[in-house]
């Protein structure tokens, strides 16, 4: 670095050469200290809440526990089976139960709710009759799928399994009409212009919500519980950063876990988030 | 009549026999023992662990001075012969007798058996209600000293406090170890939790008059056999819970545990364990009432506070509505005046059914109580109010928006008494409460749980929904952690989750871009080589894929090899228990030799941590080492003859390797070092570490998953990566947050990162 910096020359002052070696070590060490801050990995906060995070030891086995708790319960039955080989775990629930939740729901993700119903029928033939507001979400979301289908066209199909299937069950539970008034509108109306709760039911989060209720009855019926930890433990960390703020604690502005941190020019796909292999 | 909690607290029978008591000097503090060796002689815990202590029982010969002849030795030894002393003493005041913790009239055991009425103002003596032995007093009382009242259990407070005094019991018995050895007693300690005492106390009368030889005979084995060890843990908690209020750990300060003798107004006596005021009747001005705060201040941190008095009957006057008050104070109120009058307190005054909050006037709160009466206080931290209760019952808020935040001061649990006779005793939580504070908690518990639920998680990632990103935090995870194959399939599934939901089949969707990473291979590899313990293969990985690693992390290189030292005695206990079997298939007849292995073993379990003070020369000399068995073992190998060429190359291979370790890391300066060779040099003691349950968690698999998380993270760290998953930071910063919330008894007091981790079924190792 001194090759860097070039030769100092103080004028009046070249024979004082014990001077200049003092003043060049100065300097040197004043890049030196330069140097090694911007190089070494010092994360950029002091603040103590960063270090207290790092301090805190999140055990292995919890985090392990809630990762093959998700794969089980969401229905990832092979990345579970993987898992359990790969960190030496014992599986939560049987490969097969997972699977039959699984293709209930990419079933319904598919939009094929007619699929979905005898299977879950068969799966559990009781669900259905015991829970029917759900049976009734699946025949709405089957009825949403069909129009889908319809639009443009004849909509007599839809408007005949309204008739058939949905009426009678308004009818009988008061409180599913509004639900089936708002599904019937998109019929009537061109679905580039729909307000905004009606573009909702559209949308393929109603499916993948509709398959996530199926998933967390069929699981309750198990007597398994209703969801995911993880998802508990995502709720409670978003929580606890708002109460925080609302009691005025001392935080750092942004709170990062890091989840797009690193390796970000990875993100060579263009656009989706990053998947870090790391 | 059966206690919930049974299995967990040591009760105290009421008829213990004073007489039958031994100073436990003699016997070392063996408590793990107790549990499994007192109750197969003596049937189910019945809390004569608690040994009869001199403090509660000294005011019999000095009722002004309750508690001070604990610190001398020789007030241990003269309640042996006191037994005789309270009946005469006490005859004027009978309830007195009856009341120690022994009796839990007010319990709600009881309520099943006996009338409110019957309970109280009732015919003091050997009446038929004499509870039977079973009766329990301190149920929420460990076998060591330690309170765990029913509705703080789960919480991180009642935890942290846990751990403390764990470990400071384990400091006790390390020093009552020394202290038997030299014969001198444990006894003569400060007498701490209020546990017992009254027990020897009242017993001559009920023993006496009602149960007969027979219960104290039993009674007296009991004791014989559980108070001796038990009393150098109860002492030693109490040497340090008594200690006056710790201000170095805000968080972690001791529960009040019973009323405090030095901060009483001179009127007042406390008797039994220090649950019980009386009155002794020195006059005091109208203006006046003579208070008493318990031990310890009430710790926010806890959330919500509780705790109960009765007043007691055997007045002769006969009043009903005594002037009686209960309420929170801080210390610097004077104990001359009642609960409310002065700033700083706050009461509930029983004559007239009025609340005081800091002044003179009060407030018409509630109905009147006084004799026979169970009155609660509640402080809500949380909620900055407070409450009362009267006979299990909620009464109205009574005192809002108290200043617990920017109060420094520390609120203090309070009584005041003011006539001759008037008498009460408090349940600290040491026993179930009348009013369902368990529930009262539990509400409290599922507002904030409810509120999490509804947690809008959007802002944690803008843009990308729950769902989304806890796949990304999952995935991430694996990804980061290595487990390639499951980020593989993980991945698979994701897409084809994607692909199904497009609404129009041909719009294209984004793939999850899954790098092949040869990194993550090579770290997978290593993983799987620590994990199924093959120690050297992993090290040498790790050496070829990453030369700096080891190197530049040497507590991750001292990890490594001491747990290729564990998996040595592993395997050579692995085959000498499978060696074990097949000598008792074939030697069945030979030798009692389960039996006195057992004996050893239990032995081994009595302590807590042998290795600790017992076997640290083991590693050096560890051929010699104090366990008889293991020389009978050696017999019988040289005699059996099976595998026992494998097995002793095993073991000398082990020991060597061991020394080796001992050689190499000698000069480190480290504790953690040290401690850790200690630890495992330890196993080298056993016959069969695998059996001796202090030691056999060292051998546990879980210790593979540490390590090889440690040389995991030791490898991200040197590519300059993050040590850590994004899950991981989410996780430790939830309970940083959490641990904040906390502070002042806030919303975090309810909630706990591990409740949510405990709801899964246990993730068992294969």
């Amino acid at each position: 670095m001194s090759t860097a910096l070039g030769p100092l020359e103080i004028p009046g002052l070249d024979n004082a050469s014990t001077l200049q070696e003092i003043v060049w070590a100065h300097i040197r060490q004043r890049f030196d200290r330069m140097n090694s801050s911007t190089s070494t990995a010092i994360p950029p906060h002091h603040h103590g809440f960063e270090k207290r995070v790092a301090d805190v030891k999140a055990p292995k086995s919890d985090i392990n526990a809630l990762i093959l708790d998700y794969l089980t319960m969401e229905g990832y039955p092979k990345a579970a089976a993987k898992f359990c080989k790969e960190a030496n775990l014992q599986p939560q629930q049987l490969d097969s139960s997972i699977q039959a939740r699984q293709s209930i729901m990419h079933s319904i993700h598919s939009g094929d709710i007619e699929t979905a119903i005898s299977a879950l029928n068969e799966l559990d033939p009781e669900l259905l009759d015991t829970n029917p507001e759900l049976h009734f979400a699946l025949l709405r979301l089957q009825l949403v799928e069909l129009i889908r289908q319809c639009h443009g066209r004849d909509p007599t199909p839809a408007v005949e399994f309204a008739t058939k299937n949905l009426g009678p069950r308004a009818a009988a539970h008061r409180e599913f009409l509004p639900d089936l008034e708002q599904t019937m509108a998109l019929i009537i109306f061109p679905h580039d212009k729909l307000r905004p709760e009606l573009a909702a039911l559209l949308s393929s989060d109603l499916r993948r919500n509709t398959a996530a209720k199926v998933n967390e009855a069929v699981l309750v019926r198990q007597n398994q519980r209703r969801e995911a930890a993880i998802r508990q433990l995502v709720r409670m960390r978003a929580w606890a950063e708002t109460s925080a703020r609302s009691d005025k604690l001392d935080l750092p502005e942004t709170l990062d876990f890091g989840l797009h941190a690193e390796g970000a020019e990875s993100r060579h796909d263009g656009g989706h988030e990053p998947m870090i292999t790391t | 009549m059966t206690n919930p909690y049974q299995q967990l607290h040591a009760t105290s029978p009421p008829f213990a026999n004073g007489d039958y008591l031994v100073p436990s000097g003699g016997l070392p503090p063996l408590s793990a023992r107790r549990p499994s060796y007192a109750s197969i002689v003596s049937g189910p815990p019945s809390g004569l662990g608690r040994p009869a202590r001199s403090g509660p029982f000294s005011h019999l010969l000095n009722p002004d001075d309750a508690s001070s002849g604990a610190h001398d030795p020789m007030a241990s030894y003269s309640q042996h012969s006191g037994p005789e002393d309270p009946l005469d003493h006490r005859a004027g005041a009978p309830w007195q007798s009856r009341t120690g913790s022994a009796f839990p009239y007010f319990s709600r055991a009881f309520d099943l058996y006996m009338s409110k009425d019957a309970l109280f103002p009732g015919p003091p003596l050997g009446s038929d209600e004499a509870p039977p032995a079973s009766t329990q007093t301190t149920s929420n009382i460990t076998s060591t000293g330690f309170l765990a009242p029913s509705y703080l259990r789960g919480t991180v407070f009642l935890r942290r406090l846990e751990e403390k005094h764990r470990a400071r019991v384990f400091a006790e018995q390390e020093g009552a170890a020394a202290l038997a050895a030299n014969g001198s007693s444990s006894l003569p300690r400060p007498s701490g939790l209020a546990s017992n005492g009254s027990s020897a106390s009242h017993l001559p009368v009920v023993g006496a008059a009602k149960l007969g030889p027979g219960h104290r005979g039993v009674g007296g084995f009991d004791v014989l056999e559980r108070s001796a060890p038990g009393n150098s843990a109860t002492a030693g908690v109490s040497a340090g819970a008594g200690a006056d209020d710790d201000d170095d750990d805000d968080i972690i300060t001791p529960l009040p545990s019973r009323w405090n003798k030095d901060d009483k107004e001179a009127a007042l006596e406390v008797l039994g364990d220090g649950y019980e005021v009386r009155h002794t009747g020195r006059a005091s001005s109208d203006h006046e009432a003579s208070a008493i705060r318990a031990d310890h201040y009430m710790p926010p941190s806890c959330g919500v506070y509780y705790f109960e008095i009765t007043v007691l009957n055997g007045r002769s006057d006969k009043i009903r509505t005594p002037p009686i008050a209960i309420g929170f104070a801080s210390k610097e109120v004077s104990t001359s005046r009642a609960p409310g009058w002065e700033p700083g307190s706050w009461g509930y005054h029983g004559d007239d059914g009025y609340s005081f909050a800091s002044q003179n006037t009060g407030q018409p709160y509630a109905e009147v109580f006084g004799v026979g009466d169970t009155v609660g206080c509640l402080v809500n931290f949380r909620a900055g109010h407070a409450l009362f209760t009267k006979n299990g019952k909620e009464l109205p808020i009574a005192f809002k928006d108290i200043p617990f935040k920017d109060a420094k001061r520390k609120l203090y649990p309070i009584v005041s008494l003011k006539k001759k006779e008037d008498h009460i005793t408090t349940n600290f939580g040491q026993r179930p409460f009348l009013f369902d504070i368990d529930g009262y908690m539990k509400k409290q518990q599922d507002m904030i749980d409810n509120e999490i639920r509804l947690a809008d998680t959007s802002r944690l990632l803008p843009g990308l929904s729950e769902t989304s990103l806890i796949q990304e935090l999952v995935l991430q995870f694996l990804q980061h952690d290595g487990y390639v194959e499951t980020a593989r399939a993980f991945a698979e599934e994701l897409e084809a989750e994607k692909s199904a939901l497009r609404l129009d089949p041909s719009e294209p969707f984004k793939a999850f871009n899954i790098r092949d990473d040869e990194d993550a291979h090579n770290r997978q590899r290593i993983r799987r080589a620590v994990l199924e313990g093959d120690i050297d293969l992993a090290m040498e990985l790790t050496k070829a894929y990453y030369p700096t690693v080891l190197r530049e992390n040497e507590h991750v290189y001292f990890r490594l090899r001491c747990r290729k030292f564990i998996e040595m005695i592993r395997k050579e206990a692995e085959l000498n228990m499978r060696l074990e079997e097949r000598r008792n298939s074939a030697h069945s007849a030979k030798k009692q030799q389960p039996a006195a292995y057992d004996k050893d073993e239990e032995m081994l379990e009595a302590e807590p941590e042998p290795h600790s003070h017992h076997h640290r020369h083991a590693a050096t000399d560890s051929v010699d080492t104090p366990m008889s068995m293991e020389d009978d073992d050696d017999e019988e190998e040289e005699e059996d003859g099976i595998d026992t060429t494998g097995l002793s190359k095993l073991s000398q291979e082990a020991l060597i390797y061991g020394m080796e370790l001992r050689a190499e890391f000698s000069n480190d300066p480290r504790r953690e070092t040290a401690k850790q060779l200690d630890e495992i040099s330890s196993l080298i003691a056993y016959p069969n570490p695998l059996k001796v349950k202090e030691v056999a968690h060292l051998l546990d698999g879980s210790g593979r998953v540490a390590v090889a998380e440690e040389l995991n993270s030791a490898i991200l760290t040197s590519l300059g990566k993050s040590s850590r998953a994004a899950l991981e930071n989410l996780y430790a910063q939830t309970c940083v947050l959490l641990e904040d919330l906390r502070k002042d008894g806030g919303d975090g007091a309810f909630v706990t990162v591990e409740s949510v981790v405990k709801d899964i079924p246990p993730a068992r190792l294969r």
